[in-house]
This record gives C-alpha cells, sequence and structure tokens, in this order.
C-alpha cells in the first residue's frame, strides 16, 4: 500500500514541479491536506529532509491527529531555494483497505451460501430416486407379495442402480419361493409314506395273532417311524424360521405361555419331584410371532425338565427385558457352543432329537433376541435377552 | 357313524378304513375330489375324514361345499402340510379338527368319537361302559356307581383308552395325546407306566375289573372282550 501512495505522490509531486515551472499557483487555499501544499523557502537543500514519511497533522475539521504520509521535496525557482510538502491521508487507505476487505468477505460469504442452497435443491432432486430407493430396500420384505418397483430417475447411474436392483430382488424371490415350494413338498413328500408306514404298523399291532418278540420288532419299526417324521418336521419348522415364514406378529406375555406349558407338564413334574420356583418380578411383553413364541418356551421348559435330576428344581426369573431359566442337573459346565448345535445330545436322553435349543437359537436370531447359557451355583442356566427385540422391529 | 374317507394315497385311505369300520363306523372312501363331489351331493355323511392336498382339487373347496348341504356334518381334515394358515384356514370353514400326517389312528378314532357324539347325541353327556360311567359335561367317572376321583389326564387317558377300546395303543399314542409333540424321551414312557398304574388302582378299588392290559415293549389295551 505504502508503494502506491508513494507512486501517487510521486506523480503529483511531478505534477506540481510542472505547476511551478508554469509560475503558477491557485490562489485557493484546500481545506483537506490531502490538497495542501505547504511552501517554506530554505536557504539551502542539505538543511531539508528530503524523502517520504509518516506524520501526525491536526485536523481542525475532525479536531483530532490523523496520520498522513507526506513526501518532502526541494525546488528551486529564480534562485530561491523552496521545500515543499505534500501529503496524503493515511487513515483514508487504511478505511478503504477495511472496506474492500469486509465487502470481499461478505461477497464471498453470499456466494458460497447460495451455492451451498442451490447445490442443497439440486442434489436434493437428484437423490430423491436414491433416498426412495433405500427406503424401500430397507422395508422390503420377501414374504409380501406386493410388486417391488423403484422410481424411475434422470440420473442414469441410479436407473442403472435400479435396474440391477429389480432384477436381484426378482431372482432373490424366485429362489425363495422355489426354496419354499421344495421344503413344503418335501415335507408333504416324507409324510404322507410315513403316515402309511405308521397306519399299516398300527393296524398290524391290532392284529392280535403276534408273539411277542414279533410284537416288539413292530413296535420298534413304528416308533422309528415316528421319530423320523418328528425330526422331520422339526428340520422343516427350522427352515421355515430360517426363511422368516412367520411374518405375523402380536404381543405375546411369557408368563401366560410358561404358566401353560408348566401346567400341562405338572404330572412330569410331580413324578421327577421337580420344584418350580417363580420369580415374575418385572412384567414383560414381547413382540413376536405367537406360534414361535409357543415353540420358543416350550422348548425352555421341557429341556428344562428333561435334563433334570430326580428332586431337582427348576428356576424361573424374570428380569427387566431378560428371562432366565434355571435347572439343576448334571454337575458339570456344557460347551456353549456345542450346546445350540443342532442334533447336540446330551448322554441321559437318547431319545431327544437334540433340535431343542437349535431351533430356539433360531428363533431368537431372527428377532434379535439374545440366548446364552451358564452354568451357575450348580443350576444351568439359559438367559433370553428381549432388548434388542423393539430395535429390530423398528429397522423392519 | 357315516363317515366318508377322502385321501388319494390308497394305502393310507384302506388302513383308515380298515380301523374305523373295525371300531362300527360305515366307512366308504375316495380318491379323487370329483368322486368326492359327486359322493357329498348324493348321500348324507356323519363325518368327513378329508385330504387337503388331491390330485385334481383341494379338500378346502369339499368341506365349503359340504357346509352348504349339512352345516352339521363333523369333518376332520388330514394334511401332510403342517402350516399355520392351512390349519387356520380350515377351521375357519368349518373344519372341526385338523390332523398332520403322520397320525396315530387311535388319535382319528378319539377325534370322530367326540365329533359322533356331538352330532348324534347331542342331549346325551353319559357314556356307560359296563361297569364304568361317564359323566361327560361334568368329567366325573363312576365304578358301580360310586366315583372316581380322578386327575385331569387320568381321566384323558381313560377316555382315549374307551374310545379305542379292543384296540393296541402304543405309549408314543399315548403320550402325545396327553402331552402333544414334544414328549419324545424314554422318561416320560416310565411316566407313563405310573400313570397307568395310578389309574389301574384306582380302578380296581372299587371293584372294577381290570380291563388294562399291557402289551410288554408296544403299549396298553383296553380289553372289553
Amino acid at each position: 500500500m505504502d508503494k502506491n501512495v508513494n507512486s501517487e505522490l510521486a506523480k503529483r509531486k511531478n505534477g506540481i514541479v510542472n505547476q511551478f515551472d508554469s509560475a503558477y499557483i491557485s490562489a485557493r487555499i484546500p481545506e483537506s491536506y490531502n490538497q495542501i501544499i505547504l511552501i517554506n523557502p530554505v536557504r539551502d537543500t542539505t538543511s531539508v529532509a528530503a524523502g517520504y514519511s509518516d506524520t501526525l497533522i491536526y485536523d481542525k475539521l475532525e479536531k483530532r491527529h490523523s496520520v498522513y504520509r507526506q513526501l518532502c521535496f526541494t525546488i528551486i525557482y529564480k534562485t530561491e531555494i523552496y521545500r515543499l510538502r505534500i501529503f496524503k491521508s493515511l487513515e483514508e487507505s487504511d478505511q478503504l483497505i477495511v472496506r474492500i476487505f469486509l465487502m470481499m468477505t461478505i461477497l464471498v460469504f453470499i456466494i458460497i451460501l447460495t451455492l451451498l442452497f442451490l447445490n442443497r435443491r439440486s442434489t436434493l432432486r437428484a437423490w430423491n430416486v436414491f433416498y426412495d430407493t433405500i427406503e424401500k430396500i430397507k422395508n422390503y420384505n420377501l414374504n409380501s407379495h406386493e410388486q417391488f418397483s423403484l422410481k424411475k430417475s434422470d440420473v442414469k447411474e441410479f436407473d442403472e442402480l435400479n435396474k440391477v436392483l429389480l432384477a436381484m430382488t426378482d431372482k432373490i424371490k424366485t429362489d425363495y419361493f422355489n426354496l419354499k415350494e421344495y421344503t413344503e413338498n418335501a415335507s408333504h413328500e416324507i409324510q404322507t409314506p410315513l403316515a402309511i408306514i405308521n397306519a399299516k404298523m398300527e393296524m398290524l399291532l391290532q392284529s392280535g395273532d403276534m408273539n411277542e418278540s414279533q410284537y416288539k420288532a413292530v413296535s420298534d419299526a413304528y416308533e422309528a417311524a415316528n421319530r423320523l417324521s418328528k425330526l422331520n418336521n422339526s428340520l422343516i419348522l427350522l427352515s421355515k424360521i430360517e426363511n422368516r415364514q412367520f411374518p405375523e406378529s402380536k404381543i405375546v406375555d411369557p408368563k401366560i405361555l410358561i404358566e401353560t406349558q408348566l401346567e400341562i407338564l405338572e404330572e412330569l413334574l410331580l413324578s421327577k419331584n421337580i420344584t418350580v420356583e417363580k420369580n415374575y418380578k418385572e412384567p414383560l411383553v414381547i413382540q413376536m410371532n405367537p406360534y414361535l413364541a409357543e415353540i420358543l418356551f416350550s422348548n425352555l421348559v421341557r429341556n428344562a425338565i428333561r435334563h433334570n435330576v430326580e428332586g431337582g428344581k427348576i428356576v424361573i426369573d424374570f428380569l427387566l427385558d431378560k428371562i432366565v431359566i434355571s435347572n439343576s442337573g448334571l454337575n458339570h459346565q456344557i460347551d456353549e457352543k456345542i450346546l445350540f448345535e443342532r442334533f447336540h445330545k446330551s448322554s441321559t436322553s437318547t431319545e431327544s432329537l437334540g433340535l431343542g435349543l437349535a431351533i430356539v437359537r433360531k428363533i431368537c436370531e431372527v428377532y434379535g433376541f439374545t440366548v446364552q447359557y451358564e452354568f451357575k451355583n450348580d443350576l444351568h442356566c439359559m438367559k433370553m435377552n428381549f432388548k434388542a427385540n423393539s430395535d429390530i422391529q423398528s429397522i423392519k | 357313524m357315516k363317515i366318508l374317507v377322502i385321501e388319494d394315497e390308497k394305502a393310507l385311505a384302506e388302513s383308515v378304513i380298515d380301523y374305523l369300520t373295525d371300531e362300527g363306523h360305515l366307512c366308504e372312501g375316495v380318491n379323487l375330489f370329483s368322486d368326492a363331489v359327486e359322493k357329498i351331493e348324493l348321500y348324507q355323511y356323519d363325518c368327513l375324514v378329508v385330504d387337503i392336498n388331491l390330485p385334481d382339487g383341494s379338500g378346502l373347496d369339499l368341506i365349503t361345499l359340504l357346509k352348504k348341504k349339512s352345516a352339521n356334518t363333523g369333518v376332520v381334515i388330514i394334511s401332510a402340510r403342517n402350516s399355520l394358515e392351512n390349519r387356520i384356514e380350515g377351521l375357519e370353514i368349518g373344519a372341526d379338527n385338523y390332523l398332520t400326517k403322520p397320525f396315530q389312528l387311535a388319535e382319528l378314532n378319539a377325534l370322530l368319537k367326540s365329533i359322533n357324539r356331538r352330532v348324534n347325541y347331542s342331549g346325551c353327556n353319559q357314556i356307560v361302559v359296563n361297569e364304568i360311567k361317564f359323566l361327560l359335561d361334568e368329567h366325573r367317572v363312576f365304578v358301580h356307581n360310586k366315583e372316581v376321583i380322578l386327575t385331569k389326564k387320568e381321566y384323558e387317558l381313560l377316555m382315549f383308552f374307551l374310545t379305542n377300546k379292543n384296540k393296541v395303543i402304543t405309549k408314543m399314542g399315548i403320550a402325545e395325546h396327553l402331552w402333544g409333540d414334544y414328549m419324545d424321551s424314554n422318561d416320560s414312557y416310565d411316566f407313563i407306566y405310573t400313570h397307568i398304574k395310578n389309574l389301574r388302582n384306582k380302578l380296581l378299588k372299587l371293584g372294577c375289573e381290570d380291563y388294562i392290559k399291557t402289551i410288554y415293549g408296544v403299549g396298553y389295551k383296553f380289553d372289553l372282550s
């Protein structure tokens, strides 16, 4: 800035020198120091500090001192030497700088804001289709029979994405329904011959003219066929849960379900002398499929009875968002990893299918519950945590 | 009781018909949807045993057709499909019960007996078998006119025996009838044994004859012969 001012002053100096040369000096005394030329006669040029410098001058109009840049120089006019001083207010240029800076900043700010606004509007319009697609995928339910359709977009990429998605969902849907059909058909095809085997065996048992070993053989075959059919049913149930084919959802009360199971199995509890301790402290309801809920608690309760010992006990605890069903049994820890595996059987009950807990875990997986096993105080505890339930529901 | 069995698997239909005929029912069997329609149009039945998946139609349509003609006829669905929707749909259009294949013939028979009581003896709530008398509505049993105090399960067990009298009933059949599908451990069979022992003792105490015969390794028989 100083340079600019200096060169400006230098220019004016040239002008003044010219004016002096033409012997013309204005009679008017300017008001502002910007235009005032102070001329003093001096004896010789050496006593004059020629050059640029800053100086304070009392401004009569504004009644205060202001900073001025001055240029001091000498000229010789008709053998007389004069010292000339000219000024330029520095305050003005300071203010100018500030003003320019402010202006620029505001301008840039306005431009940025406008750009942001425009950008947001145009992207919103363009991404609208994209967000719509995401929303639809979030809510996508294989089981629903509604047509899965996506909005058309002007953006080529989004259009392409939607096309690919549509193709993918179509493929998944057909695969899914093929699989569903297959499991149902498999169930049907296997159950019918099994029904025939069972019916024929039962008729054979009724015929009456068999000796003991023949009876035993028929009875064993009959039971094996029955087990096969139960196994088949359980596996189909597992795959149905996996395929999430139980979309219906209701509020269920675990307390009622557990009580019902205990009532059905009352005699079994009595015969084994099992005492049941119930602590329904916290009221608890779960949002899930009622049929699956029944299977879930039935499996847990029956499991607790099946693996119990003579004179043992079952403890049912309702905590906040948690249900813990504990039972006495063999006095050693069971490996949690294999406990929930399919076809894992404890040595005490060879007749069980080994699918009960696998079904429990699968149901929990589908609903986002957690189920944990723990061996504590000589009790085998199954801890169910339903907390994640509400989150899962809202995501769906 | 006049029963029509609609089942496309001939071998299964045969067994069902044999068992039910043996129980003293008048039993007819058809394998096709079209034949069943003809039979339902022409004759009057007390009960229908119907498979849902028939080669030329759905058993559910047969039930709708039947209910239009005579709403009081009993219906038992036997289906290989253990799907909840099917079950609910069947019961909604008027079926009395839904059995999933494979089922116990004794169980089917017990269901038919209770339907029979509803259809034919709606006023009567008493069954008398020799010295045993049942008051069905009150769930009470008398032997020589003296009441036997039975638990709920013992009562159900005795009913199950009576509806399948002179038939061999397997331990598994009993377990399933009393405790549902999940009873599949060996312990429960021992448990049935003690249960039957208790029932037998209660009956014998009041001078009832020992009808419950043990068929070793297989099950039991309520022998009236």
